[in-house]
């Protein structure tokens, strides 16, 4: 019975991975997407990504991680971490250190490793190499799984506006709120008015109290996207991770959605990755320029400007919005 | 209060008279026909038409418990056949443990043992002659197949159509397991010639009544519990693991727990169907299992309405309402029929036989105010 079972469950895995990802990766951070979902589905199929999501992280190096932190206040640290598909590096000896509460903003060419960044610190794919720390819990991120990472309060927005299409408005806020999320309590528990305050409060400051009700597959892109922020806020996160808020807003959109990401900033590590370098003018105050997987500068975007080695990688890239 | 804040999540007040009336018609009307009524007389509902709708209560059973992880979670399982099976040869093992001493051989052992110069009982047999330990047992042993079938599928993340081939592939390999004279279930002939089930003789048409109104009761509540599954949180959980896994995960929900949760309920809702199948029909055998009858069960299901649970139940009325009469009237006709029906439904009725009663109903609504205004 049991054997059955697992020799058949590997023929998937094992047919389609190799040669996808290896067309795949070099192109994965182009602005127009084909089948963003397709692509995300297979990524997280990558063989030993299950197996290794299981074994429990290591207990933290406290020595190496005082030496990163260097007496500032720290929210995630980064270290030395590295991944490759196929023979290509997407991310190389990355080490990056978040103070507490600081708005940073990601840069880089197309396949600088912005996006594997993300998916490395939200558990989603297994570094080859490195570690990633979250201040104050006492173990390894890598090896756990994405939603156990969820829980302690690193919140994801992906690319694509990713909501809950079929449901409400409400609903899609009632599923990321923080809470006990087991399958017993879904099942038994009920909202309690705490909650329901937390969403309206939330729904406030997304704009989309009178949308309460309405699927949110009838929302415009706009909406969809302010959704899903709001759906991070009820989350209560310590660290924000947002992939590219402002595509496809317009510009009234994006106005806010700045000032909402500064506002968020100061209680909470906020992370942007963003093309458009006069929304990163707006909101940043420190920028990391990522080239090849690796952090090539760091510092004021003025000063990161000014840097000859990232004039010279965007000027190599003059497709990207440098 | 929360009672009352339960029910109305799960039903509106029509939809709660609805299904009242419904009951009182399966429940109360439905036996009154059979047995107060005398028998020939326009309005009596004869003996083998009893049968026949305990039969279709069963398969409805399965088609909501399908239903129920299909329509909500996105699993399509082509092996619920397995689970129900599994479900009837655990009744089936205590209703030929009923007749020891009986059988053609008068021996202590089921007719097919002796026919195998068998000595003594296999190990797996002990306990089965009591009642409630085989009907226990038609719950534990699916769901606890389904469990472990789930938590390996589940944990590799197969999903969509690779799932639901290894669910074909679960089923076939039982058959040819159950087909096995070793394995000491009966082989090729299955579990056959019972005669009482609980001390009741299951000849008398009273016993096939009172096995009938049982199954209607337990068809009804399965609903209910599957209505209050969906209508709950774990439901919303469900639906967004359908259509948005990995959002759901970064939500910091662990889908795999869900699944497996929903996966093993509706095993056990498949084992329980099973297990009122085989006093009705009176046989359980691998033919059971075989690979078509799980997908006959996403066709009940399909033609009905995906996603309703009152639709997957209607679904196997319809489809085996109809069988019954085509393989009575033109035998050879019936699968062309099945596949017809398939296709019509999956090009025209993407909702099912459900989905068009809503829209006509809306419609209607539609062109009466019309008229009004």
């Amino acid at each position: 019975m049991t054997t059955s079972v697992t020799s058949a469950s590997s023929l998937p895995d094992a047919e389609e991975e190799p040669p996808t990802l290896r067309k795949e990766e070099p192109t994965k951070e182009e602005p127009t997407k084909e089948e963003p979902a397709a692509k995300e589905e297979r990524k997280s199929k990558r063989p030993g990504s299950g197996s290794r999501s299981r074994r429990p992280g290591r207990a933290v190096d406290q020595e190496r991680l005082n030496t990163l932190v260097g007496g500032r206040k720290v929210s995630l640290c980064v270290d030395g971490v590295s991944v490759s598909f196929d023979g290509f590096r997407a991310l190389n000896d990355l080490t990056l250190v978040l103070d507490a509460g600081e708005l940073r903003c990601l840069i880089g060419p197309n396949g600088a490793g912005k996006t594997t960044l993300m998916d490395v610190i939200t558990g989603k794919t297994a570094p080859d190499e490195g570690s990633v720390y979250l201040v104050g819990h006492g173990r390894d991120l890598v090896g756990l799984a994405e939603h156990d990472i969820a829980r302690l309060g690193i919140c994801r927005k992906f690319q694509r506006p990713t909501v809950f299409l079929g449901h409400t408005v409400f609903e899609n806020l009632e599923l990321a709120m923080a809470g006990n999320r087991s399958v017993w309590r879904s099942l038994f528990g009920r909202i309690t008015p705490a909650e329901s305050a937390a969403i309206d409060a939330a729904l406030e400051t997304i704009a989309l109290t009178e949308q309460r009700d309405r699927r949110a597959g009838e929302l415009s892109h706009g909406q969809k996207q302010w959704l899903e922020i709001g759906m991070l806020l009820v989350q209560n996160p310590r660290v924000l991770l947002v992939d590219e808020p402002v595509a496809g807003m317009t510009h009234a959109e994006t106005e806010r959605t700045a000032e909402l990401l500064v506002s968020l900033a100061g209680e909470r590590t906020v992370v942007v990755v963003e093309h458009d370098m006069d929304f990163v003018r707006k909101i940043a105050k420190k920028v990391t320029v990522l080239h090849e997987g690796s952090v090539l500068a760091e510092g004021t975007l003025d000063e990161v400007q000014a840097d000859p080695k990232v004039v010279e990688v965007y000027l190599g890239a003059p497709h990207a919005d440098g | 209060m929360i009672l009352k804040d339960i029910l109305g999540r799960m039903h509106t007040r029509r939809g709660w008279a609805t299904f009242g009336a419904l009951a009182l018609v399966l429940l109360v009307l439905l036996p009154l026909l059979n047995s107060a009524m005398t028998p020939g007389s326009a309005l009596h509902l004869p003996d083998h038409l009893v049968r026949l709708l305990g039969k279709f209560c069963c398969f409805a059973i399965a088609a909501v418990a399908l239903d129920l992880i299909w329509g909500f979670a996105g699993i399509l399982s082509l092996g619920h056949g397995v689970f129900f099976a599994l479900g009837g040869y655990a009744m089936g093992m205590y209703l030929l443990l009923g007749i020891r001493g009986q059988g053609v051989y008068r021996s202590n052992l089921p007719d097919f043992m002796v026919f195998l110069d068998w000595k003594e009982l296999p190990w797996f047999w002990h306990g089965f002659d009591n009642f409630f330990f085989a009907l226990f047992a038609a719950l534990w042993v699916p769901g606890l197949l389904a469990f472990a079938f789930g938590y390996f599928a589940f944990r590799s993340r197969i999903r969509g159509v690779y799932f639901s081939i290894i669910t074909q592939a679960l089923t076939y390999a039982l058959m040819l397991l159950f087909f096995r004279n070793d394995t000491g279930l009966g082989g090729n002939n299955g579990l056959t010639d019972f005669k009482h089930i609980y001390g009741y003789p299951l000849a008398l048409p009273s016993t096939q009544l009172a096995l009938y109104v049982i199954t209607a009761g337990v068809l009804l509540i399965a609903y209910l519990l599957c209505r209050y599954i969906v209508t709950a949180k774990v439901g919303r959980v469900l639906r967004a693991v359908r259509d948005e896994e990995n959002r759901v995960m970064f939500c910091g929900y662990d889908p795999r727990a869900y699944k497996l949760f929903v996966w093993t309920f509706s095993a056990v809702l498949c084992g329980l169907a099973g297990a009122l199948y085989v006093p009705q029909v009176g046989i359980i055998n691998p033919s059971e299992l075989q690979p078509s009858n799980s997908i006959e069960m996403a066709i009940w299901t399909a033609v009905g309405g995906r996603g309703t649970l009152v639709g997957a139940a209607l679904g196997a009325f319809l489809v085996n309402g109809t069988k019954s009469w085509f393989t009575g009237a033109l035998p050879e006709a019936w699968l062309y029929v099945l596949g017809a029906m398939f296709i019509l439904v999956t090009l025209f009725l993407p909702q099912g036989v459900i989905g068009l009663g809503t829209r006509l109903l809306a419609q209607a609504k539609a062109t009466r105010k019309a008229g009004a205004a």
